[in-house]
């Protein structure tokens, strides 16, 4: 049972651990993404140099993200960095999970970030597929969201 | 592995600009629908202060990718890397135009790993992405 509570700068530690909820890429998710991101690339749509179609490289980025959510309410924080390294190749149908962990917090001109690395694998075979890091900007203390 | 020759890259190179605009049902689906959301959420994006929900600044970094796999290919899906900073957030009706310039050629094993820096700039010429992209040519 995860007790919820509304994240911040005080509240989240440096060393701490997340994990996404496991996600089963479907060719929906691609079409939708392709929308979302106006880029329709062959490549993830009929064939690619890799035998069939891939995914787009960046389609798991909002996963890495979201990984705070399984265990903290997030108010709108802003997003101030991000990197991403792409290992592997995406594909509908792998099953795929993002772990993390918070490797840095600090103040810097009033601000408050905390920063997160992370590493989306495979759940079958267990490749890392992309990994990096982001930064966030955190409220100082609780606040509620409503 | 078929990679781009480096050869064919030269420092300076400007890649050809795309334009982004966005609308409101783009980030719905990138997003995801919900209530209290700066991004879905109008009434609540107004609540916050803002005078239209706001993209995630992810959505520019699918951008910068798209641009690297339209110039690299194979070496950007395997081996690219993004490292960008949201410098301004971008509206629900915005229009970004992403830049990049071709910034450094550098020896990596047997590859060439070519470095382009990004820079997107909104209607308002508001900068509101930086930073850099790289990939593997041979």
């Amino acid at each position: 049972m995860v007790e919820f509570k509304t994240i911040s700068y005080d509240v989240v530690q440096v060393g701490e651990e997340f994990k996404s909820d496991d996600f089963l890429i479907k060719p929906e998710d691609v079409e939708t993404f392709a929308f979302a991101v106006d880029d329709h690339h062959p490549w993830y749509f009929d064939d690619s140099p890799y035998g069939g179609p891939i995914a787009h490289p960046a389609l798991l980025a909002n996963q890495a993200l979201m990984m705070r959510h399984s265990r903290y309410i997030i108010p709108a924080g802003l997003h101030a960095k991000m990197q991403m390294e792409f290992v592997e190749p995406l594909r509908a149908g792998m099953r795929v999970r993002s772990y993390g962990k918070v490797i840095d917090k600090f103040e810097k001109r009033g601000r408050y970030y905390m920063v997160t690395e992370f590493a989306t694998k495979d759940e079958e075979s267990g490749a890392v597929l992309v990994c990096g890091q982001f930064t966030q900007m955190l409220f100082k203390g609780e606040r509620h969201v409503a | 592995m078929s990679l781009k020759a480096a050869a064919s890259i030269s420092i300076g190179d400007e890649l050809a600009p795309r334009v982004k605009p966005i609308a409101q049902r783009q980030i719905d689906a990138y997003s995801g629908v919900r209530p209290k959301s700066i991004h879905t959420d109008v009434e609540w994006a107004k609540k916050k202060g803002f005078a239209a929900p706001l993209a995630q600044g992810l959505m520019s970094t699918a951008y910068v990718s798209q641009m690297m796999v339209d110039l690299l290919g194979e070496g950007f899906v395997k081996g690219g890397k993004i490292n960008v900073s949201f410098i301004k957030p971008v509206l629900a009706g915005d229009t970004l135009t992403m830049h990049g310039a071709v910034r450094s050629k550098d020896a990596e094993g047997a590859h060439t790993r070519i470095t382009v820096e990004f820079w997107c700039e909104s209607q308002r010429g508001e900068k509101t992405l930086v930073g850099t992209a790289s990939g593997l040519a041979a």
